[in-house]
């Protein structure tokens, strides 16, 4: 069943690379980026997960041998992940704003003032 | 007190973050006073660790909340100094106190200052806490707030030419590299379950299947996209033309540091890998690819810092070929060249800062004779690029020698055909680089002046010290190479070697031992790396230089009588034998940046159009790029079973 998740986020990443690499658009350049950030979110998060362990929230009195619960690191990662992920998507939009304001496009092919 | 240094290094500069937001937005005064003594905190306390750790070959190792390991577990998160970890600490403390001196001056034209010197401490604590972490997670959480602020700052005059597109496309790319980052690290999570660097390091070499191969895949890439290596390279060159100089500095100096610390912690240290044959190849080839392709492209640059912004892409190159020869002479070289690196393209990108404050142009073609109303800054220039081009007895003479004699030992030792020609590479990338300084020399600084810079005036002393103190250091580490080796390679060497030594600082006493790692101090042995004498070459430049300006004096006396022979005689000077004019001297004739080296450029013409086609400057193609990288990496490394 894991096998799943895992396969899952690798197609999302490989989604999110090919929607970079294809889409004209800025904002679709984006959304393929928040794509590969998600893919890597699930990875994350189906790493910690154990088959029918409970939510990994004990005081230490409550904590006895043979508990089984998924693993609390990953899950952690993710929030730090996610909130990453959060402002890069805020911080390319208000790029984006700026350079349909300079250029007066969003198409990528026309963003290369820098080249050679 | 010592052991809480690695930690309030790095906090200040964030609290120094915090306190310039609230305070200094309006207030100048208070945001100087913040500014300076965060960085001169953190500074003196990178330094005062110098002591321990380098002279005595200790390791500082710090757990946040007092979380330290137990049942020989890593539980909390650790901050851990080693020699290699401080050597790149020191590095970057000195570019961001340069840095954040220069800024002064340099940034006094602009406004919104309070953000600029929030997001300039927060690249540099990021930066600092990427080189002292002892948990990979949090190694990237660093790269992600340092590409952020560097992103920002790159777009920070975002009225300029170009600005924001180029803080877009780093922003792009620059995620696809901290993405592969943390899928690198989760990966090896599932394998070792742990995020300590020392534990991963204890367990990794027990632990080797197709999992870990492609964790290394996704980390190597990850850590080349933040050094810029080929073919993140587009990148540096767009993100350098248009920030400040001052940034300039710390993505160049900097940021390109934390790449190579990262590369070597991932093969040296995580993986022990580094005397496989196929990482070899892997490390070197990339490096060597980037030191070549990135001085041609430098070669047909018409903008000062974007031609600054390829020569420091081609100098990370240096860096990795050296550290990927798996030799101690050669680790000691790439560590040697990275500092020199710092310190001179450091220089360099303040020269080309002041002249774009000076004259707000960095065009080659359209600057000239700036010699005569820039005079300190020309020194200061030529010192910088004297050094990059290799030339004794400036610092990057001394470290490009140590890489060709590891690069030509390692060759002999291995009988490996290939590491000779990448010795021939490395050399013809120097002569190379020396022809585009020479280029940029001519065409900034000497040559005849065009008439709109009559009223350019030298830059202040704000500025000049900065510049002064670098160009110093280049000088220092140039002339006595062997105090530098003894001091700081030699330690760091040893420290990239005694992993289990880093395995016991953190975990404690001998649960190396228990994984079968001997928790020896390394000794390097860096033979004969210092033979040359760099008193004797400054004497012989000296000696040069003095003849040099004699024979011109006396040069000039004599060209003078035959000059005014020769109007006695046609009634004006012949001019159809002058270099470079053939024909008749027009009012102003300066020899621009374009035009030098023309013959040269024709017979290239094929390779230089293609790859000026390449930096097509289409976000989606340099996408394509470090898809495709990425792609050829994991395939590389799952084939060979690394």
């Amino acid at each position: 069943m894991m096998a799943m998740n895992y396969l899952g986020s690798f197609l999302l990443i490989i989604l999110g690379l090919y929607m970079m690499v294809s889409k004209r658009n800025l904002i679709k350049i984006i959304i393929g980026l928040d794509l590969v950030d998600y893919g890597a979110n699930l990875l994350i998060v189906s790493i910690g997960f154990r088959d029918g362990g409970t939510a990994p929230i004990f005081t230490l009195s409550e904590l006895f041998s043979g508990a089984y619960f998924v693993d609390p690191v990953p899950q952690a990662l993710t929030l730090t992940s996610i909130v990453i992920g959060a402002c890069v998507t805020a911080m390319s939009l208000a790029l984006i704003i700026k350079i349909k304001d300079q250029y007066g496009t969003i198409d990528s092919h026309k963003v290369r003032r820098l080249n050679g | 007190m010592m052991q809480h240094f690695p930690i309030l290094s790095i906090m200040v500069l964030f609290f120094g973050a915090f306190l310039n937001g609230i305070f200094g937005g309006k207030n100048a005064k208070a945001r100087k006073i913040i500014v300076l003594a965060s960085i001169f905190l953190s500074f003196l306390m990178v330094v005062a660790m110098t002591g321990p750790v380098m002279l005595e070959g200790q390791i500082i190792s710090y757990w946040l909340g007092n979380w330290e390991p137990a049942m020989g577990f890593a539980f909390g998160i650790g901050l851990e100094v080693d020699a290699v970890g401080l050597f790149f600490g020191l590095i970057i403390s000195t570019a961001v106190l340069v840095s954040g001196l220069y800024s002064f001056e340099y940034m006094s034209h602009d406004d919104a200052l309070g953000y600029y010197y929030t997001l300039y401490l927060m690249l540099g604590g990021g930066v600092l806490g990427l080189v002292f972490s002892g948990c990979l997670f949090n190694i990237f959480v660093m790269v992600e707030i340092m590409t952020f602020s560097a992103v920002a700052l790159t777009a920070f005059r975002n009225e300029k030419y170009g600005a924001l597109e180029a803080a877009f496309k780093y922003l792009v790319v620059g995620s696809i590299g901290s993405t592969s980052v943390l899928v690198g690290t989760i990966l090896l999570y599932n394998q070792t379950h742990t995020l300590n660097l020392a534990q991963i390091a204890s367990i990794l070499p027990s632990v080797s299947n197709g999992v870990t191969a492609v964790a290394f895949g996704f980390l190597f890439v990850g850590f080349a996209t933040k050094a810029f290596l080929f073919p993140f390279q587009p990148l540096a060159a767009d993100a350098h033309a248009v920030a400040p100089s001052s940034i300039s500095v710390l993505i160049s100096g900097v940021l390109t540091k934390t790449g190579v610390y990262g590369i070597i912690r991932l093969v040296y240290v995580l993986y022990q890998s580094m005397n496989l044959g196929p990482v070899k190849t892997l490390v070197v080839f990339i490096g060597t690819l980037s030191m070549f392709i990135c001085v041609t492209m430098a070669l047909a640059q018409h903008d000062f810092k974007r031609l600054l912004a390829f020569h420091s892409i081609s100098q990370v190159g240096y860096v990795i070929t050296a550290v990927g020869l798996s030799t101690a002479l050669g680790v000691a070289g790439g560590l040697y060249h990275a500092m020199n690196h710092t310190l001179f393209k450091s220089l360099l990108f303040l020269t080309a800062g002041a002249v774009l404050h000076q004259t707000d142009t960095t065009n080659l073609d359209e600057l000239g004779g700036l010699s005569k109303r820039m005079p300190k800054t020309t020194v200061l220039f030529l010192i910088g690029a004297a050094s990059i081009s290799g030339l004794p007895p400036f610092n990057g003479f001394a470290s490009k020698w140590m890489i060709y004699q590891a690069t030509f030992e390692a060759a002999a030792a291995q009988n490996n055909f290939g590491f000779a020609l990448v010795g021939i590479i490395e050399m013809l990338t120097s002569v190379l680089t020396l022809a585009s300084f020479i280029k940029v020399t001519q065409s900034v600084f000497f040559g005849q002046m065009p008439k709109k810079w009559e009223n350019v005036k030298e830059v202040g002393n704000g500025m000049i010290i900065p510049m002064g103190i670098l160009a110093a250091l280049c000088v220092i580490t140039g002339v006595a190479p062997s105090a530098v080796e003894k001091y700081l390679l030699a330690p760091a060497t040893s420290a990239v070697y005694s992993v289990g030594k880093y395995i016991n600082a953190m975990m404690g006493e001998g649960f190396a031992e228990g994984v079968s790692l001997s928790s020896e101090t390394v000794a390097v042995d860096l033979g004969r790396s210092g033979y040359w004498n760099p008193l004797a070459w400054l004497a012989l430049l000296g000696i040069l230089l003095f003849g040099a300006f004699v024979a011109f004096v006396l040069l000039r006396k004599e060209a003078k009588t035959k000059e005014s022979e020769a109007a006695e005689m046609f009634g004006s000077v012949d001019e159809k034998f002058e270099p470079f004019f053939s024909g008749e001297r027009a009012e102003f004739s300066q020899v621009g940046g374009s035009d030098m080296f023309w013959g040269f450029k024709k017979v290239m013409r094929p390779y230089l159009d293609f790859m000026h086609d390449a930096h097509s400057g289409v976000v989606n193609d340099y996408v394509r790029w470090a898809v495709e990288c990425l792609a050829l990496v994991l395939l590389y490394c799952v084939l060979c079973g690394l």
